[in-house]
């Protein structure tokens, strides 16, 4: 026993300086302007150039990369990276079960691996000390936290004209909803179902999350707002007090719950919402995802919540 | 089979093992450039015309993971041999006296809290799942004492009911932190993600301590099999053997699923295995659990890693389904030759 571990620690000593070695000279092989920022975690990144070889660890900063342009340099993705389509055409690099797959990774030979706030720490920490360049980037408070997301990634990949473009028209969308909102003076209160598995005790998003932001923004006001957290869970009692004008189900898409099911749950057929058949299914990666596609949340709620103001 | 020449045998298999850990994962690597790889690492023979991301993934992934697989496999393996000794009983396995369930509740606690892993960086849940195996069984331990003796029943079932609340926290805790459920329940399942040769070399000292420790148990264990009583009529000193077999059994354990989350069966599984092959004498039960026990996780390892790839599965799910079965197997084969 001792023998082999000896034998292997030997070996490990060798291949750490030959994998150096090999590393140091592909760093000179770039010659555009290094970019040196630092990210979310308060870490430097430097890179000699933007980033040609990009894995994105969670589906934002896959729709991000892809809105920007920069899909061509894009060699991996999550498991649940799934938009735009031309993404499922990239190497699953796993994260699904929780764990990535360090080889697949390695195998892509990334320049640039794109992270998030939630990806855990210790996963970061050993795609670092495998020597590969990990830049966090932190979930925006607001849409111009998230504009700024968008600068950063393009930034990374050398797509900054890219970027502005998508920004202004961004940020052009935004403004038409907020000037055909802004007059109006009825705001409908609004449940947004996150999980509805217990019936008596559904999850709703708090105050402070973006899902919250997107109801207000969208002219309505989210019963939520009162609790705390990005998950909350809300008593069946609370719902039937508060008396929800519209019922979002953000668990439509991934959970299958239907207006009928809702309909048919004890209850809740009192309520205003499913008495005035107000209950309708909204994609949830519309607002869970930090991406461009927020401004497409905003849009399909706006217009949920405020038919016809929106042209 | 394996009757004569035991060591032998488990040595061979236990090589079989380490290269299969090393030759499958994700990315397919040949077997021959694999050799390559070795040869050219040793001695420097031969041409490097594999890419670089080959020689990262072999040394640098597979590598310290087949070690820290093998060091785990082998201490659940050990100290489950060590506990069906020291509790008399077939259905013993380091998890019994709340190694496991202690071990959780520190892991969840520290995936809850945010705030240590700016102490202790990355190694912040083994720590706290280490800690919480100790701290755990020390509970079981002060409750279980009668005067100054430590009867194996008052033992299970202090070990049992301080399970039992620690799960009942651990579940708590897991509701109300809906973020990390997903990695929480992973690590629950048997899935550590800690790369690298750190791990390997923060379990190492506890685990060859405590197998140390516990292959010179062998005859002890064997005159224990009487009774205590009995056991402390033929010269064993009977307290002290339980308590320093239960620390050492403990150590090992909670080091193995510090980094490796609970793996249920191996501690188990193994121990009978190896007794239906060659028979319950412990001073040969004990090593050979130990080799048995690094065999078995290596291989339920591989299969974890390749059967949903890029996925890769926890292994406590793979040693649960395919551990049950083929002990059954085993069972019907070779039910003449079973002493406990």
């Amino acid at each position: 026993m001792p023998k082999l571990f000896s034998r292997f620690f030997l070996v490990f000593l060798i291949s750490i300086i030959t994998v150096g070695c090999a590393q140091t000279a592909q760093s000179d092989a770039n010659n555009a302007d290094p970019i040196t920022v630092i990210d979310g975690a308060g870490e430097t990144i430097t890179l000699d150039g933007p980033a040609q070889r990009v894995v994105s660890l969670i589906p934002s900063n896959t729709e991000i990369l892809f809105a920007v342009g920069a899909g061509e340099q894009v060699v991996g993705r999550d498991s649940f990276s799934d938009f735009p389509a031309a993404a499922l055409d990239i190497p699953d690099i796993g994260g699904g079960f929780g764990e990535l797959d360090t080889e697949t990774i390695l195998l892509a030979e990334p320049d640039l691996i794109l992270a998030s706030e939630i990806t855990p720490l210790d996963q970061v920490e050993a795609l670092k000390t495998l020597g590969l360049t990990v830049y966090t980037l932190n979930d925006p408070v607001d849409f111009e936290g998230l504009f700024e997301n968008i600068r950063t990634v393009a930034t990374l990949v050398g797509r900054n004209t890219e970027a502005e473009t998508l920004i202004a028209s961004l940020s052009t969308r935004l403004e038409a909803v907020n000037i055909a909102i802004a007059p109006l003076s009825y705001k409908p209160i609004v449940f947004y179902e996150l999980d509805g598995t217990d019936p008596n005790a559904p999850w709703t998003a708090g105050g402070g999350t973006f899902v919250d932001k997107v109801i207000a923004t969208a002219g309505g006001f989210n019963l939520g707002s009162d609790l705390n957290g990005a998950y909350a869970q809300i008593s069946i009692e609370e719902i039937i007090q508060v008396n929800p004008d519209v019922i979002l189900l953000g668990d439509a898409v991934w959970g299958g719950v239907t207006p009928e099911i809702v309909t048919a749950r004890a209850g809740w057929d009192g309520l205003k919402a499913v008495q005035a058949q107000q209950i309708f299914p909204f994609d949830d990666n519309l607002v869970s995802r930090p991406g461009p596609r927020l401004i497409d949340g905003v849009e399909e709620m706006a217009r949920l919540l405020h038919p016809g103001v929106l042209e | 089979m394996a009757k004569s020449r035991p060591y032998l045998w488990s040595f061979g298999f236990l090589f079989v093992a380490m290269t299969l850990s090393v030759v499958i994962g994700s990315v397919l690597i040949p077997l021959s450039t694999l050799g390559r790889m070795f040869l050219h690492h040793i001695s420097s023979v031969g041409q490097t015309d594999w890419p670089a991301a080959y020689e990262t993934i072999v040394f640098q992934v597979r590598l310290p993971h087949m070690v820290l697989v093998l060091l785990t496999g082998a201490g659940l393996g050990g100290s489950g041999a060590a506990y069906q000794g020291l509790f008399r009983n077939p259905l013993a396995d380091p998890y019994l006296i709340g190694v496991a369930s202690g071990a959780g509740l520190g892991a969840v606690i520290a995936m809850a809290l945010r705030w240590p892993v700016d102490v202790l960086g990355f190694f912040t849940i083994p720590a706290f799942a280490f800690f919480g195996a100790l701290l755990t069984v020390m509970v079981v331990y002060v409750l279980a004492q009668v005067n100054r003796t430590l009867p194996t029943t008052t033992l299970i079932l202090a070990g049992v009911a301080v399970s039992s609340f620690t799960t009942a926290a651990t579940s708590f805790l897991l509701l109300a932190s809906a973020n990390e459920l997903y990695r929480a329940l992973s690590w629950l399942l048997g899935g550590g993600t800690i790369g690298g040769w750190s791990p390997v070399g923060a379990m190492l000292p506890y685990i060859l301590v405590g197998l140390g420790y516990l292959i010179t148990t062998g005859h002890q264990l064997n005159v224990l099999q009487f009774g205590d009583e009995q056991a402390h009529q033929l010269g064993i000193p009977v307290e002290r053997v339980k308590r320093l077999i239960l620390v050492a059994a403990t150590l090992t354990t909670a080091a193995a699923v510090a980094f490796s989350g609970l793996i249920g069966f191996i501690g188990l599984i193994v121990p009978h295995m190896v007794r239906i092959v060659y028979g319950p004498d412990y001073r040969h039960l004990v090593p050979l659990s130990i080799i048995g026990g690094g065999v078995a996780l290596l291989l339920a390892d591989a299969v974890a890693r390749s059967i949903l790839a890029p996925q890769t599965l926890p292994v406590g799910i793979i040693t649960a389904l395919a551990g049950a079965p083929f002990f059954l197997w085993i069972l019907r084969t070779a039910k003449s030759n079973i002493h406990w």
